[in-house]
């Protein structure tokens, strides 16, 4: 079996960044869970493809999304840190299972939706904030990664606009299903603070209080996320009314 | 799905869409109920701090749907869209991030098909000089809605005066924000009718190009950047500055002076002392043709003491639907003239649009009767009806 992950960077290129590598670390290591869990979801999407065409897209995209670990990880050794990841911590577990539920439906919508509508929002908005305040390859790194993810999203959305064309309503209650699901978790996670106990990921205590010290917030990375999610189900057409609703009922 | 907003998202295609109104809230707690409206009653109320975080996040969007009703049976269906700007950045220093803010809450609207745009509070002030900024729109028309705004200003000062026995040709004016669409247009409309016209803004320029056009007309004008240049002579006054000032008219008017507080977020502080001055709040005018909300937003979007009460400049673009008259009816700086004023207001009044009952932040200010029992017409019209099923 190939491993997950294909680290490529040495410790001669470590950089210290002294007292924030710890929270650098967190982050990082947020970073890489969120990308092994696109891996497997991905992988898991290939079995359920009839056309060879999307087998190989959804395999070349899993193999993206490793790679993307893989320069987590890297920027992990630059700073001096391990960056560690675990795709069974309770949240990301259950956002895990909500695509494997697709998956036992065969459903192909449902888990482009959960992967490129939810997981990606999340994730383009939040490594755009990381790029534009970490430090010199680890910024570059965040930004370049989430200008690959948007990619993803631009590459689905066209498959998903042409399903919502063939039935809007039904459309419509899927996402609706799903968000229930995904984006309640996600909320969760993105909370300004960790109500239901540790994450599972952090390395120590929650970062989020810590976060000011690198000049970002858990308010800035959620309100970011949820304006990425608004706008990507506006590109969809779902009608706007609709969608603030839905977020303006998750749990915070 | 709640349902409330399994209804909103089966409604028809957005081409039924004939109007769309632009707005913003102008406090947090105005924010806050909204949130909580669109949260449910089966959640509790997000904290306040959540919702300082979370507004300035949200992209502008639709929040509502509005069916709007005629006295003479014409009837409109048009959206509300909140550009979300926050309360706390309704200021000069944000005025950027606002213009986008407007523009994309512009491009929401156009997205509708909406025929008819009105532009509300901060908005048409942000635009009424930037039309060009506007989206590129085809089968949209823009209206600021100033000129009914001014239409209910004029007609709540007639009113009050009539009621107080005041005698406007006696009366000083005073019009803070002279300049402004709003302002302008009032100066337009009332100069004509008073002794004397003090007006004051911040770019001179302006001042004296406006001062020059009512001196033509035979109007004794003094103008000023600074309100303490003027002596403290008016008993009438016009606020319609874009800013919130509380202190602004403490000591630069005459007692007993009757204020028109007309600006969005208001001018002045509820608490404002001024001199046993009347205040009251103006540019407000009430549908009694019926006004429905989906979701129920009644009272929330519109805040006043009586039903159906709408700020001026969101009720020109629902009058226009109903007229039938998709066109930018209010578009620029300047260009309010008492013909538009009347023509406007006769466009309102032929709907059933007409002046809301005056109230200031203690209540009504006026006496006797208030609201619809004297505003509704003695039988249902079929636009009543229509709201009504």
């Amino acid at each position: 079996m190939e491993p997950l992950i294909d680290v490529k960077a040495s410790p001669m290129e470590c950089t210290s960044l002294s007292t924030s590598a710890p929270i650098w670390q967190d982050i990082l290591a947020q970073a890489m869970t969120g990308e092994l869990l696109a891996a497997m979801n991905y992988a898991s999407l290939s079995e359920i493809c009839d056309d060879p065409a999307e087998v190989a897209d959804a395999l070349e995209h899993a193999q993206g999304e490793r790679g993307h670990a893989a320069a987590f990880a890297a920027e992990g050794i630059k700073i001096g840190v391990d960056v560690p990841s675990n795709v069974d911590a309770k949240h990301w577990k259950r956002l895990r299972d909500a695509f494997l539920r697709c998956i036992a439906e065969r459903d192909f919508i449902g888990c482009l939706i959960v992967q490129e509508i939810m997981l990606e929002s999340f994730a383009v908005a939040s490594y755009s904030r990381v790029g534009k305040v970490a430090p010199g390859s680890l910024g570059k790194t965040f930004a370049r990664i989430a200008a690959e993810e948007e990619d993803h999203v631009d590459h689905a959305m066209s498959i998903l606009r042409a399903e919502r064309a063939l039935a809007a309503q039904r459309f419509d209650d899927k996402v609706y299903r799903l968000h229930l699901e995904v984006m309640t978790t996600l909320a969760q996670m993105l909370a300004k603070e960790c109500k239901d106990g540790h994450c599972e990921v952090c390395h120590a205590s929650c970062v989020k209080p810590r976060l000011f010290d690198v000049s970002l917030s858990a308010a800035e990375l959620r309100g970011a996320s949820l304006r990425q999610y608004l706008r990507t189900l506006d590109m969809l057409g779902i009608p706007g009314e609709v969608t603030l609703s839905w977020v303006t009922q998750l749990p915070v | 799905m709640g349902d409330s907003v399994a209804c909103v998202a089966r409604r028809g295609p957005a081409s039924e869409v004939d109007f769309a109104l632009i707005g913003h809230q102008e406090s947090w707690r105005a924010a806050a109920d909204v949130l909580a409206v669109l949260r449910g009653p089966e959640r509790t109320p997000l904290p306040d701090d959540e919702i300082k975080d979370l507004l300035p996040w949200i992209p502008p969007r639709a929040v509502c749907h509005l069916n709007v009703g005629s006295i003479v049976g014409a009837k409109a269906r048009g959206l509300y869209i909140d550009s979300f700007i926050p309360p706390d950045r309704l200021e000069a220093a944000y005025v950027h991030e606002n213009i986008a803010r407007v523009r994309g809450a512009a491009a929401c609207a156009i997205n509708t098909g909406a025929k008819i745009v009105s532009l509300g509070g901060f908005s048409s002030i942000l635009i009424e000089g930037n039309f060009d900024q506007l989206p590129e729109r085809h089968d949209t028309a823009f209206t600021t809605g100033n000129t009914l705004t001014v239409a209910f200003i004029v007609q709540g000062i007639k009113k009050l005066c009539a009621l107080e026995g005041r005698n406007l040709q006696r009366s000083t004016l005073l019009i803070v924000g002279a300049t402004g669409d709003v302002g302008s247009g009032c100066a337009h409309c009332l100069a004509p009718m008073v002794k004397r016209v003090l007006l004051s803004a911040r770019n001179v320029e302006r001042l004296r190009r406006l001062a020059a056009e009512l001196q033509a007309q035979g109007v004794q004008v003094e103008i000023a950047t600074s309100l303490q240049r003027f002596s403290a002579e008016a008993d009438l006054v016009i606020c319609a500055a874009s800013l919130a000032s509380p202190s602004l008219l403490l000591g630069q008017i005459a007692p007993g002076a009757l204020v028109c507080d007309a600006g969005y977020p208001k001018n002045l502080s509820p608490r404002a002392e001024l001199l046993g001055a009347t205040v009251f709040f103006g540019g407000l005018g009430q549908i009694t043709g019926g006004l429905r909300f989906a979701p129920d937003f009644h009272g929330i979007l519109n805040r006043h003491p009586f039903p159906d009460v709408v700020h001026g400049c969101l009720l020109e673009g629902m009058a226009l639907a109903l007229e039938g008259r998709f066109e930018p009816f209010s578009q620029g700086r300047g260009s309010i003239t008492r013909e538009r004023v009347e023509e406007m207001e006769a466009i309102a009044a032929r709907h059933g649009i007409c002046l809301a009952p005056l109230y200031n932040a203690d209540g009504p200010v006026e006496d006797g009767p208030h609201g619809q029992t004297e505003k509704q017409p003695m039988q249902e019209t079929a636009g009543q009806k229509w709201i009504r099923e």
